[in-house]
C-alpha cells in the first residue's frame, strides 16, 4: 500500500457563529492556543513537499482567523488548490475579493434548510438571509459554489426544496451529509436520525432530481451508515490519503478522530508532519490489515471497507480495534439496531424540529 | 441533460484546475472537492477542451494523433467528456 496524503484538511479555529447540533467538531475543544499565521504557512509547505495537493480551510467558521487571506496566500503559493469550507457568516465583499486575489480556488457554503425559520432553528442562530446574500455574492465574483446541507429527521423531508435551493444558487455542486453521529450529532442521536421511510424517500428525491440536473447540478447523497448492512470505507482506509490539522496544531489522520479517547496525536509544533506521516503511532495504527481483529481479518471484504470506522467502533463498542458496529457481521450490530429501530416512528408521529428544541444540545463555543 | 453535440465546445468547469503532480510526474484534475488523477486517454482528451475546439475538431486531432479510426474514437470521447461533465469538471457550451 502506497500511503500519500492528497489532500489537508486545515480546521483554522473552533471558533463559530453556528451552533449546530450536530457540529462535527469534538465536544471537548483540545487545549492549547491557534497555530499562529507563521506556523500555518510552515504547515502548508511540508504538506506541500509531503505531496498534498488540495486543502480544505477549515473549522469552526475559517473566517474567524483575521489572517485567512494570508493563509491562502501562503497555501496557493506552495501549489496547493484551496477550498474555504464555510458557513458565510463574516464574507463580506471585500473580504471575499481579497480571498480572490490571494488565490482562492473554490467555496463551500453551508446551509441547515431551504427554509429560513427552520435553517435559523437549527443553526441557533439568524444566519439563512446572510447565507443566501453571500452565495450571490460568490458566483458574482466567479467563483465555483458547493452547498452542504447536513441532513437529519428535521429537515430530510425538505429534499427537493434543498435541492432546488443549490440550483436556484446555481451551484456547482450539492453535498447532501447524513449527519454523521460523532461529537455533537451522536449526544443529539436519538432527536436527529431519520426513520427509515424517510431516508426511502430521500433516496427517491436524489434519484430523481440527480437525472434531472445531471451536468448543471453534481449531488452526492450517501446513506447514513446507521441503516446500511456494511460500513462505510471510512477515510479510504485509515491515513491512506488524508491528513487534518487542528486549530492548536494536532494532526490527526480523520477529523474526528479524537472520538479515540486512547490516542495521542503528535502536533505540528513538535514534529515534522513527515515523520508524524510516517512514523508517528495515531497514524501507524490503523494502516494496512495486521490490526484487524474478527471478523474483519478473515473477510473478503477487508481491503474494500477496511473495517469501517475506527471512530464509531470506539464510540459505540468502546474498542478502536472492534469491527464498526454498522457491520452486519459485527458482534455489536444488535445494539446500533436496537436503537435504530426505537427511532422509528410514523411519518404522522414525526415531530416537527421545533418540538425537538428542547432536548437538543447546541454546540457552544468553549474555551 | 442536453446531449453533446459534436459542435459544442468542452472547456475545464469553473474552479477547474490540471497540474502535473509533483511526486509522480502525472497529470491531475484540482477541483473543489478532491483531486482526480488522469489517465493518458484522458489527459489527451482535457488538453483539447480549450473551448474553442469542438468535439468533432477533438475527435479528429486524437484520431490523427493515434492513427485511429475517428468513428470509434467518437463514442469513446463522448463517454469519456459525458463523465467529466457529470462531475462537473468539464463545462460544454455551444
Amino acid at each position: 500500500m502506497n500511503y500519500r496524503p492528497y489532500m489537508l484538511l486545515a480546521e483554522l479555529t473552533h471558533s463559530c457563529p453556528l451552533h449546530c447540533p450536530y457540529c462535527s467538531n469534538p465536544v471537548e475543544y483540545p487545549r492549547g492556543r491557534e497555530l499562529s499565521t507563521e506556523e500555518w504557512h510552515r504547515v502548508f509547505d511540508e504538506a506541500s513537499q509531503l505531496g498534498v495537493l488540495h486543502v480544505g480551510f477549515s473549522g469552526g467558521e475559517p473566517l474567524r482567523r483575521a489572517d485567512l487571506p494570508a493563509l491562502v496566500a501562503a497555501a496557493h503559493a506552495a501549489g496547493l488548490y484551496t477550498n474555504l469550507i464555510t458557513s458565510a457568516v463574516g464574507l463580506q465583499p471585500q473580504r471575499a475579493a481579497q480571498l480572490r486575489e490571494a488565490g482562492l480556488d473554490s467555496i463551500q457554503i453551508s446551509f441547515q434548510s431551504d427554509h429560513e425559520t427552520l435553517a435559523d432553528q437549527i443553526a441557533g442562530t439568524s444566519a439563512h438571509a446572510l447565507k443566501l446574500q453571500t452565495a450571490k455574492l460568490v458566483r458574482e465574483l466567479g467563483f465555483p459554489l458547493t452547498v452542504n446541507v447536513v441532513l437529519h429527521r428535521g429537515n430530510i423531508d425538505r429534499l427537493d426544496q434543498i435541492i432546488s435551493l443549490a440550483e436556484d444558487l446555481e451551484a456547482e455542486r450539492l453535498e447532501l451529509a447524513n449527519a454523521q453521529y460523532y461529537g455533537w450529532a451522536f449526544q443529539n442521536r436519538a432527536a436527529l436520525l431519520p426513520t427509515r421511510s424517510q431516508i426511502a424517500r430521500a433516496s427517491e428525491v436524489v434519484a430523481a432530481r440527480k437525472k434531472q440536473l445531471l451536468g448543471q447540478l453534481d449531488i452526492l447523497f450517501v446513506t447514513p451508515d446507521y441503516y446500511s448492512e456494511r460500513p462505510k470505507p471510512c477515510m479510504n482506509g485509515w491515513a491512506t490519503r488524508f491528513l487534518t490539522v487542528n486549530p492548536v496544531g494536532d494532526v490527526l489522520p480523520c477529523p474526528t478522530a479524537s472520538a479515540i479517547k486512547d490516542m495521542r496525536f503528535d502536533n505540528v509544533r513538535t514534529r515534522p508532519l513527515a515523520w508524524i506521516w510516517c512514523q508517528s503511532e495515531s497514524f501507524n495504527r490503523f494502516r494496512g490489515t495486521e490490526w484487524m481483529p474478527a471478523p474483519c481479518c478473515e473477510c473478503p471484504l477487508r481491503e474494500v471497507d477496511f473495517g469501517g470506522c475506527r471512530c464509531q467502533a470506539a464510540l459505540i463498542t468502546g474498542d478502536a480495534n472492534a469491527t464498526d458496529p454498522a457491520c452486519a457481521l459485527s458482534p455489536h450490530r444488535r445494539t446500533l439496531t436496537s436503537f435504530v429501530e426505537a427511532m422509528q416512528e410514523d411519518d404522522a408521529a414525526i415531530r416537527p424540529f421545533t418540538a425537538e428544541l428542547g432536548r437538543l444540545s447546541f454546540r457552544q463555543n468553549s474555551n | 441533460m442536453m446531449p453533446l453535440h459534436p459542435l459544442s465546445r468542452p472547456a475545464l468547469a469553473r474552479g477547474v484546475r490540471l497540474r502535473n503532480d509533483p511526486i509522480t510526474g502525472e497529470p491531475v484534475l484540482l477541483f473543489p472537492e478532491g483531486v482526480l488523477p488522469l489517465d493518458t486517454a484522458t489527459h489527451d482528451i482535457i488538453t483539447r477542451c480549450t473551448g474553442e475546439a469542438t468535439i468533432e475538431t477533438i475527435v479528429l486531432s486524437l484520431a490523427r494523433e493515434y492513427d485511429a479510426d475517428p468513428g470509434t474514437l467518437r463514442l469513446d470521447v463522448c463517454e469519456c467528456l459525458a463523465q467529466l461533465r457529470q462531475r462537473m469538471l468539464v463545462a460544454i457550451s455551444k
